[in-house]
């Protein structure tokens, strides 16, 4: 190769020029710490980035959503607690005054014990979570239970709500029933047995002093308790399997996102071999560059 | 005596040709650092007719031969393709890697915001009767829609910008080709003396390696002592003394869609007729390519900003579409719980993919429009909610899901990119190799014209003492006479 001048610097311009690039990609590796910053810098890992990026958010979405379920069915598992108990009072009041010992204003106190107790069921029967009702089906924005008359009506506790059932996403595409349907236990329940109508009966026969009337409300306070249970049995389930999912999808969304990071991040030992690799060389061709304008004829001619 | 004579005009003649020898040197050395410079070389002729003495021929000194270039024809034949194509890939990919629009985890991408719409539906899906989960969702609509929007916007205003790229380049061809006409008409001129005009040859070389590396123009040399300039299509840009002019006009035919397209004043004075990208290589055509692509039908293999522009536009039209179908299923809540068949999504004019993600708006205002019950009147109906969240997993028209489509959409563009950049250095890198071999065949070396210079200066100096001698002699022959 014929060696002239504008060769020796049109070659030290293209190659101090790359070394100096190189060096300077490395450096903002370095400091930036992520290697894809544009499709270009990598296509495979720009999509899997996305891929990931958009499965970690829809994992975390899953998980948020199914904490929120779980919080309802908690709170509807309280509710029901409270029905459990005052259904076993009430038990316990048809047991106790069902024995003829007791007299008429003892039942009389007894009735309005009992009275006092479906006006808690109901209260507990409309409970609300933030903006809705728990036990209305698909109708939660109103009381799902009558409660606008008096106790002792015979109306008070019909069902206003739906047998609509509410389910929410666990997994992609995997939904769970997220309510628990408690329409049975309402006054105008089609089963005769239903908790509302026991304690109707058991109220209108501490009311009317007729112990074998309230001797005959025990099978369907036990009924109740039992409905009560099963309900409650339910929402455990479906609470179990909401936390299981809230766990299960936060952590695959954690995961996700690692894998998204992992595609973009930078190897921190390598990319720091690497600057220290591209500098050198950056310094070896300013070096070499420097030593090669040296030699000219002209520095020995006089 | 007439002898001594003949010595001294000898000696003035050769002083002549050393002072040649040295100034071109001296020319070679002024224009080391001229990257279209040639180096020339004086070459030198002993004298003739040389002096017939007794039968003798005695020389008469050295003259001036020639003046020549270096140039390796063969070398230069490969220059120009090679200028093109090294400029043709770098516009290609400065284009594609100046775009933004998709990159992975840009803040307000297209990927955030979808699933950032889905987010919300699944939050609104598990409370359809909260108002707060309704306006939030109606919000991650908004910015669903004003996503598609930017991105959109994005990949337009990147269009104009390479319009406005464009034209420059066609400014400076324009000046470039009339640069050569004129010097077609000086180089001809020059010659009629009959010697070669060097410095307008290196010259003229010197604009048509630009009009090479702007246009990816080629050339062929006529009888006449020419050269006409051709573009990648065939069609000639300077003839002779003559010199076409490009012009840029919009043109809302497809593949340009409204951006500049590309008219040409023939050389000789006819059109101007129309050019399609395709004709036109170097900057401008990789510049019209990113914008462009392969032109007509959009292919997979067409990595250009249209292309990437496209494959958006369908993304917001197969998404629109199928949520707006879902959607028309669905009840509202309050005044809305019985109306139904009404769509979230607009996207421009029924059934039209193109400009689907600039058109992309909310149709819905008030929240309890929002259909997400499956049957009227039950406001924590969340079955059309969940058959929403449900076409997030549904295959669009390319057959696979959103995430996929965006994904893929985002790494065909990067392989494009990539792809691009993989060509702007490999054919970088033939350029470079081309440049440093013209530069050794041709470029000049200080060391070697000092030396030159050195060897004219001995030269010159032993012609004066011949002069000096002569003299002499001729002085010694005088006093004999006195």
């Amino acid at each position: 190769v014929r060696v002239t001048d504008r060769l020796v610097f049109h070659t030290a311009t293209l190659e101090t020029g790359r070394a100096r690039d190189a060096a300077q990609q490395a450096q903002e590796l370095v400091s930036r710490g992520t290697r894809i910053q544009h499709p270009g810098d990598d296509p495979a890992g720009s999509g899997l980035m996305v891929t990931f990026n958009m499965s970690s958010e829809r994992f975390a979405a899953i998980s948020s959503a199914a904490a929120a379920a779980s919080d309802e069915l908690s709170a509807a598992d309280g509710a029901l607690d409270g029905i459990g108990t005052a259904l076993s009072r009430a038990r316990e009041l048809a047991v106790q005054l069902s024995n003829s010992t007791y007299s008429a204003e003892q039942r009389a106190g007894g009735a309005l014990e009992v009275t006092s107790l479906m006006t808690q069921i109901v209260s507990n029967l409309n409970t609300r979570f933030g903006n809705r009702y728990l036990f209305g089906g698909n109708e939660d924005g109103s009381p799902p239970f009558d409660a606008t008359v008096d106790p002792t009506d015979p109306t008070f506790g019909n069902y206003l709500g739906d047998d609509g059932v509410r389910q929410v996403e666990i997994a992609p595409g995997v939904l769970q029933q997220a309510n628990v349907l408690v329409g049975s236990m309402s006054a105008d329940s089609a089963d005769p047995t239903s908790v509302l109508k026991t304690l109707q009966a058991l109220q209108a026969a501490l009311q009317a002093n007729d112990p074998a009337a309230v001797q005959a409300t025990l099978d369907g306070l036990d009924d109740g308790i039992k409905q009560v249970s099963t309900a409650r049995s339910q929402a455990g389930a479906s609470m179990n399997a909401f936390d299981t999912a809230t766990s299960a999808a936060k952590t695959a969304s954690g995961d996700d996102k690692t894998r998204a990071n992992k595609q973009g991040d930078v190897d921190l030992v390598e990319s720091s071999i690497q600057l220290q690799a591209t500098q050198t060389a950056l310094q070896a061709s300013l070096a070499a560059t420097a030593q090669s304008f040296k030699l000219s004829l002209l520095d020995y001619l006089r | 005596m007439a002898n001594l004579l003949s010595i001294l005009s000898g000696a003035q003649t050769s002083l002549a040709a050393q002072r040649a020898v040295t100034a071109t040197a001296s020319h070679n050395i002024d224009n080391a650092n001229n990257a279209g410079y040639s180096r020339q070389t004086a070459s030198l002729e002993a004298l003739t007719p040389a002096e017939q003495v007794n039968g003798a021929f005695i020389g008469r000194g050295a003259t001036l031969g020639t003046v020549t270039q270096a140039r390796d024809r063969f070398l230069e034949a490969q220059i120009p393709q090679a200028l093109g194509d090294a400029a043709f890939s770098t516009a290609q990919a400065d284009a594609l890697q100046a775009f933004h629009g998709l990159d992975p985890e840009a803040v307000g991408g297209l990927g955030p915001a979808i699933s950032g719409f889905y987010s919300s539906l699944r939050a609104l899906a598990q409370n359809p009767s909260d108002s707060g989960l309704r306006s939030s969702f109606l919000g991650a609509a908004n910015a669903l829609a004003q996503t598609f929007n930017r991105t959109s916007q994005t990949i337009e205003s990147s269009r104009s910008g390479l319009d406005a790229q464009a034209g420059g380049l066609v400014g400076e061809i324009n000046s470039e080709a009339a640069a050569v006409a004129q010097l077609n008409v000086q180089v001809q001129q020059a010659r009629a003396s009959g010697a070669e005009p060097n410095d307008l040859l290196d010259l003229r070389q010197g604009h048509l390696d630009k009009l090479a590396e702007l246009a990816g123009a080629t050339t062929v040399a006529t009888s006449e002592g020419y050269v006409n300039v051709v573009l990648k299509g065939g069609v000639a840009l300077v003839a002779g003394a003559r010199a076409g002019e490009l012009s840029v006009q919009p043109d809302d035919a497809p593949p340009r869609d409204g951006h500049l397209g590309l008219l040409l004043r023939q050389a000789d004075g006819t059109g101007p007729v129309s050019l399609s990208n395709a004709a036109v290589g170097g900057s401008l055509g990789g510049t019209l390519f990113a914008r462009d692509g392969l032109g007509g039908t959009l292919s997979s293999s067409d990595g250009s900003l249209r292309a990437a522009g496209a494959s958006v536009d369908q993304l917001a039209f197969d998404l629109a579409s199928g949520v707006n179908a879902t959607h028309q299923l669905g009840y509202g809540v309050g005044l809305y719980e019985s109306t139904t068949g009404l769509d979230l999504l607009a996207t421009g004019a029924p059934g039209v993919v193109a400009g689907a993600a600039r058109n992309m708006a909310v149709l819905i205002t008030d929240t309890d429009s929002l259909a997400m019950a499956s049957a009227p009147g039950a406001p924590g109906d969340a079955g059309n909610a969940q058959l929403l969240v449900a076409t997030e997993s549904a295959p669009l028209s390319g057959g696979k899901d959103v995430q996929s489509t965006v994904s893929d959409a985002v790494s065909q563009f990067g392989s494009f990119s990539a792809s691009a950049k993989a060509f702007a250095d490999q054919d970088g890198a033939v350029k470079d190799q081309l440049s440093k071999m013209r530069d050794s065949y041709s470029g000049v070396s200080i060391d070697e014209e000092m030396i030159t210079m050195q060897s004219a200066q001995r030269a010159y100096e032993a012609i004066a003492k011949v002069i000096q001698t002569t003299d002499q002699m001729m002085q010694t022959l005088l006093a004999i006479k006195t």
